[in-house]
């Protein structure tokens, strides 16, 4: 029943096929490869219902509306985001996800997607933070959830290849491995205290390994439905989540710490199909 | 694969060795020209951190700001590796750890093991950011259901850390048991260094109050407490 979305699609399906950078995947054929790859991942398989969801996943609703907005005359200049260069060029949305964050000439800096995203929206459409458009930053009403799943579904299936040829993108992506490293905060937690290990358990969760690649391709596919919450999440959703259970500081939108994680964990599922979106826990 | 026997391991090595993580913030400069090239990787992590206004300005509920709370110690610093950290590393953290540690004056009491359970069992406490923890709401829990097991019966407990089902029925309440169960909870590199298990009670602060932690060892160690009729 939520399978019209996908019939939105410019590119045509790969039904089953194995991963192929640049080419187009259903999310839930590429999960399926994947837990077929890996019949030991506890992480992967840890649940039963959302693998049956999957098909259903109700994400997919959420790529539709972001496709009427974001084809949409909006903002007080009244104009589409299709000027909006995700890195292939305007309106270039095909793998543009999977090949963030990158070294942005207009901006000089490194900028993850969901800043990109706001950047367009205020220089293009010239929305300001104070317009819920871009002020709103979670759940399936916001904007920026509904942009931001329908422009990551472009790039389903392809790999992860956020590019490392500009200088400032590899000082960002080593930066954020420190980080994920980086002991800190009340509890002297890192990324890795949780992270380090396959199979291991916060509560019920199992957790992802971030040297396992194809854990890690899971752990990174977001935005994705997440079941508990009964909303779409975005990375930064995740992160803000992550950091708040390890007692550091309060991360804020759109800064360089939330770019440099962003920068090597997308590294980190370099080669690995992406499933946009995804259904968690 | 050092963690456990690197108690005794390099102990001497400890006051010499230079930390090799940097907090050598370029120039200090808030300037958005400041050319990230050109720094190391730790140096432009910690660039990040303290110079691109990046956090949220909150007040920490163990005191301070959001820079105090993320400056590292030099434990922390030390431990700030991928994977296990080497001999002479483990050697020192035990032996910071070691001297950071007070024993509480007349010794160590169990407290009441209901109490325990509950601290055990409660993740609330000292989280920040969109969802602050209100302590003069709520006491603040050790959050070690995330990461041990003890009582299966309790549902939804963690792997990170090992099962502590049965831990006093299997090691008594002698004195020598009372101090290391103590001297772990207070900081636990003083004999598994860089791991996972937060400091609860160290010369970097207080998480959770001596009494707190007599309830939680009680939880582990009264043998009418139910980790240890199982
Ligand atoms: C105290 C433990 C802890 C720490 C430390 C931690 N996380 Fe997590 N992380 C979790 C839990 C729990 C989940 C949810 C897993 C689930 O529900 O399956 C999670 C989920 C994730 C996921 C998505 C995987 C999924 O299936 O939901 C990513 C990616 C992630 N964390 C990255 C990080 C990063 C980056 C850091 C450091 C900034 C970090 N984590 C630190 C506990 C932690
Ligand atoms: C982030 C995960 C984590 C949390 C939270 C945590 N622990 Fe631990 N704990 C560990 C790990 C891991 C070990 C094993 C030491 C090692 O090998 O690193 C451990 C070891 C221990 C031990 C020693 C076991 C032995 O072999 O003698 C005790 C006792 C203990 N923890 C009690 C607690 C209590 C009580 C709390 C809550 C106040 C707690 N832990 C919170 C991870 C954790």
């Amino acid at each position: 029943m939520f399978k019209k979305a996908l019939l939105a699609l410019p590119v045509a399906m790969a039904v089953g096929a194995a991963a192929q950078a640049g080419e187009w995947q259903d999310p839930n054929d590429v999960l399926q490869n994947l837990l077929q790859n890996n019949p030991d991942s506890k992480y992967l398989h840890q649940s039963e219902m959302n693998i049956m969801m999957m098909p259903d996943n109700p994400a997919l609703w959420l790529v539709e509306e972001g496709e009427d907005l974001f084809y949409a005359q909006r903002g007080p200049n009244n104009v589409s985001l299709e000027g909006c260069d995700f890195g292939k060029g305007p309106g270039e949305l095909d793998g543009a996800y999977v090949e963030l964050p990158r070294y942005f000439e207009d901006t000089d800096k490194v900028m993850d997607f969901e800043q990109r995203l706001v950047h367009c929206m205020k220089e293009l459409q010239g929305f300001t933070s104070d317009d819920a458009a871009v002020g709103q930053r979670h759940g399936n009403g916001s904007d920026i959830m509904k942009l931001t799943t329908y422009i990551a579904h472009q790039s389903s299936g392809m790999a992860w290849n956020p590019p490392l040829d500009h200088p400032q993108e590899q000082a960002m992506r080593d930066a954020g491995e420190k980080l994920f490293f980086r002991r800190g905060g009340a509890m002297d937690f890192n990324c890795a205290s949780c992270h380090g290990d396959s199979g291991k358990q916060i509560r019920a969760s199992v957790l992802p390994q971030m040297r396992d690649g194809q854990e890690w391709t899971k752990a990174v596919s977001w935005p994705a439905h997440r079941a508990g919450h009964d909303n779409v999440r975005s990375q930064n959703h995740r992160i803000r989540g992550c950091v708040w259970q390890m007692r550091h500081a309060g991360i804020k939108h759109d800064t360089p710490v939330n770019t440099a994680l962003i920068s090597f964990w997308n590294d980190a599922a370099r080669g690995e199909p992406a499933i946009l979106p995804d259904l968690k826990r | 694969m050092f963690k456990k026997n690197a108690v005794a391991a390099g102990m001497a090595a400890f006051a010499s060795v230079a930390l090799a993580a940097g907090c050598a913030v370029a120039d200090g400069s808030k300037d958005s020209a400041v050319d990230i090239t050109a720094m190391s990787a730790d140096e432009l992590a910690e660039h990040l951190i303290f110079e691109t206004d990046s956090f949220r300005d909150q007040e920490m509920q163990e005191g301070g700001s959001w820079r105090d709370r993320m400056t590292q110690d030099e434990l922390q610093k030390a431990c700030s590796m991928e994977g296990d950290p080497d001999g002479e590393t483990a050697g020192r953290v035990v032996a910071m750890a070691r001297a950071g540690y007070e024993r509480p004056e007349g010794g160590v009491e169990l407290g009441d093991w209901r109490k325990g359970a509950e601290l055990a069992n409660s993740g609330f406490g000292y989280r920040q950011g969109h969802n602050t923890d209100d302590h003069g709401q709520r006491e603040q829990g050790g959050n070690c259901y995330n990461c041990h097991v003890f009582d299966p019966r309790v549902s939804e407990q963690g792997t990170i850390g090992p099962s502590l089902q049965n831990y006093g029925a299997n090691r008594g309440t002698s004195e020598a048991v009372l101090n290391y169960v103590h001297e772990v909870i207070s900081n636990p590199h003083q004999y598994f260094p860089c791991t996972e298990m937060p400091r609860f009670n160290s010369d970097r602060h207080q998480l959770l109050s001596d009494e707190q932690i007599s309830h939680l060892m009680a939880y582990l160690l009264d043998p009418e407490s139910p980790v240890n009729n199982q």
